[in-house]
């Protein structure tokens, strides 16, 4: 039986690009987050900044929303490697519609994001044991994350195709990744002692807007906020997959270095 | 569709980068089933973006083409499904050179069974064997290059577009390829062709399109435009006796009244009986030498002339439609050969 094209490409991504290691250290590096961070901080951080649960259990739910970022990171890595080595021009050469190839980069990061969803619970689980996922509630955690997802796969994907330079991607990558890790209520909640500068900034930020729903879910709480947050990322996630289009479109496939 | 009709022709093709920067321009051409066509031209001549137009990557700008039945302006993933494309920069998914071969067959949505085989058939005619467990920053240049020629032909395609698939190939590598796409060739797999090793080009090539700034200055056989476009050739002659200072100086003047350039001597040569010339109709020029000497009484040993040569039909084509180029033929009596010319025979 032949596959359809979208999942040949995607089948084709996980062979090629994505070697043990990497994924080891994708998935290894906020589980230990979640181990020694999260042992570490609970009995230094007071119950009260993290309502009411414990640092761990605040900090697993913040983990599995970067995994949209991880997701993210390894498709524009993906798309970046496939044009660096010449790959996306031999594809495009073949009986693939360039949405085909966006539409495959985008399924991977979803894939992996929600392996990455799944590790993480898994590592939690001794430390929160499992979370009371509604059907809706967990429902919610994974549209959460496949949004999430596509909002930072369309961006990179999106750079990707504008940038000529290994050097001037990967630096931007890591920017990125690390400001809006860290300007986000992945590791810690906005309380009212958060300066006004950083509240404005963590809220500008659709990494908070996913960590609080996926957070809000975990601990039953979702409400009508959490709609607005995830209608939040919607737009955000159709205006980075709208430019990732874009560049697609318009992406000179001449060589890059 | 006909048998004999084209599968490829394109019609006032062009495309440009900007308003005023053509990389080709007003390119007609037709390609027959079976037929090996090879694109020549120097570098920036506009032989890639002819085979990015062909094959879709790039949309032109002017005219059309049509392959397989289908305009490229129009032909999206169908037409793309029949041909092959071997582009001249590296291409290489991060896996072992045996699963970069399934992996792309089964992009290629080719079954399973038939890609294992065709892989090891490859792997095989490539002489990858060594290098079937290696992934690819392990390979050397050669192997890269056999690599990705190999990996196209694990689909089935009706044209295969090559731009420069052997550069880097030592000469066995090379020959082994040319004979294998010749033998495609005959079971009816039409190839387009690009290189800057004339004389491959003149092996496999049925016919040769020579570009020049983006446009097609010459079209036919590779005899035909040796023929046509081989310019001058080197004649030597060498006579039984040295040549006197006197006579070699008539003789220099009689071949120049007949449209050759005689050749200076190297710095510091002592008298002997050899003279080279070059000549348009160098054969023409032979009963009158012949006369000459026996005239003279000076026997001649050996007369070598040089055999035509794509690369000097090749320079001279280019020399003449280049605008730009400094004007190269000696005015003078004397000139030294412009290099690789071909040699003797």
């Amino acid at each position: 039986m032949r596959l359809p094209p979208v999942l040949r490409l995607v089948a084709r991504n996980f062979a090629s690009n994505l070697d043990p290691l990497t994924i080891i250290i994708r998935f290894g590096q906020p589980a230990i987050t979640i181990v020694v961070l999260g042992t570490m901080f609970s009995s230094i951080i007071s119950t009260n900044v993290t309502g009411g649960t414990s640092y761990t259990a605040f900090l697993v739910p913040g983990m599995v929303a970067f995994q949209m970022i991880t997701g993210g990171v390894v498709s524009g890595n993906l798309f970046w490697l496939d044009r660096r080595w010449a790959m996306v021009e031999q594809i495009f050469s073949g009986p693939f519609l360039r949405s085909e190839y966006l539409g495959g980069l985008v399924l991977t990061t979803m894939l992996f994001s929600l392996v990455g969803v799944g590790v993480m619970m898994l590592v939690g689980l001794p430390f929160i044991g499992l979370p009371a996922l509604s059907p809706f509630r967990l429902g919610a955690v994974l549209l959460t994350v496949a949004l999430g997802s596509i909002f930072f796969a369309g961006l990179l994907i999106a750079l990707g195709t504008r940038l000529r330079s290994a050097n001037a991607y990967f630096t931007i990558q890591s920017f990125l990744q690390l400001f809006v890790i860290f300007l986000s209520t992945v590791y810690y909640p906005v309380t009212s002692s958060t300066p006004k500068v950083l509240t404005v900034i963590f809220y500008g930020n659709p990494l908070t807007y996913a960590a609080d729903t996926i957070r809000d879910s975990f601990n039953a709480r979702l409400g009508p906020g959490d709609l607005v947050s995830l209608g939040v990322l919607g737009g955000l996630a159709a205006v980075a997959f709208g430019a990732a289009i874009w560049g697609f479109r318009t992406m000179d496939l001449g060589p890059i270095q | 569709m006909d048998p004999s009709a084209p599968v490829l022709e394109t019609y006032d093709l062009g495309y440009a980068y900007a308003p005023d920067r053509f990389a080709v321009r007003h390119l007609s051409l037709a390609l027959r089933r079976g037929e090996v066509l090879g694109l020549l031209g120097r570098n920036g001549a506009g032989k890639t973006t002819t085979v990015r137009l062909l094959t879709t990557l790039l949309p032109p700008t002017e005219g059309t083409a049509v392959v397989l039945g289908q305009d490229i302006r129009n032909g999206g993933r169908g037409l793309r499904s029949r041909l092959g494309v071997v582009l001249q920069s590296e291409s290489l998914d991060f896996v072992t050179v045996e699963r970069n071969l399934t992996l792309y067959a089964f992009l290629w949505g080719v079954p399973r069974e038939v890609a294992k085989s065709r892989a090891e058939e490859m792997i095989e005619l490539f002489e990858l064997g060594p290098a079937r467990r290696r992934k690819p920053w392990a390979l050397s240049g050669g192997e890269r290059r056999r690599f990705q020629v190999a990996r196209e032909l694990m689909h089935d395609m009706e044209i295969l577009f090559l731009d420069e698939p052997t550069v880097g190939l030592d000469a066995i590598a090379r020959r082994r390829i040319l004979r294998y796409l010749r033998e495609r060739a005959r079971n009816g797999l039409s190839i387009v062709f690009t290189t800057h090793i004339l004389h491959e080009a003149d092996t496999l090539c049925d016919r040769i399109a020579v570009l020049h700034l983006g446009r097609l200055i010459a079209l036919d056989s590779a005899e035909e435009l040796k023929r046509q476009h081989g310019g001058a050739r080197e004649v030597s002659l060498t006579f039984a006796a040295p040549l006197t200072g006197e006579l070699r100086a008539e003789l220099g003047r009689e071949l120049t009244a007949r449209g050759a350039v005689v050749l200076a001597e190297e710095p510091g040569a002592t008298v002997t009986g050899r003279l080279a010339f070059q000549a348009s109709a160098a054969e023409e020029l032979l009963p009158w030498i012949t006369g000459w000497s026996q005239l003279h009484g000076m026997a001649i040993e050996r007369i070598g002339v040089e055999s035509a040569t794509l690369e000097g039909a090749f320079l001279g084509m280019i020399e003449a439609n280049d605008d730009d180029a400094p004007e190269e033929a000696p005015s003078a009596g004397t000139a030294r050969l412009p290099p690789g010319t071909g040699g003797l025979s």
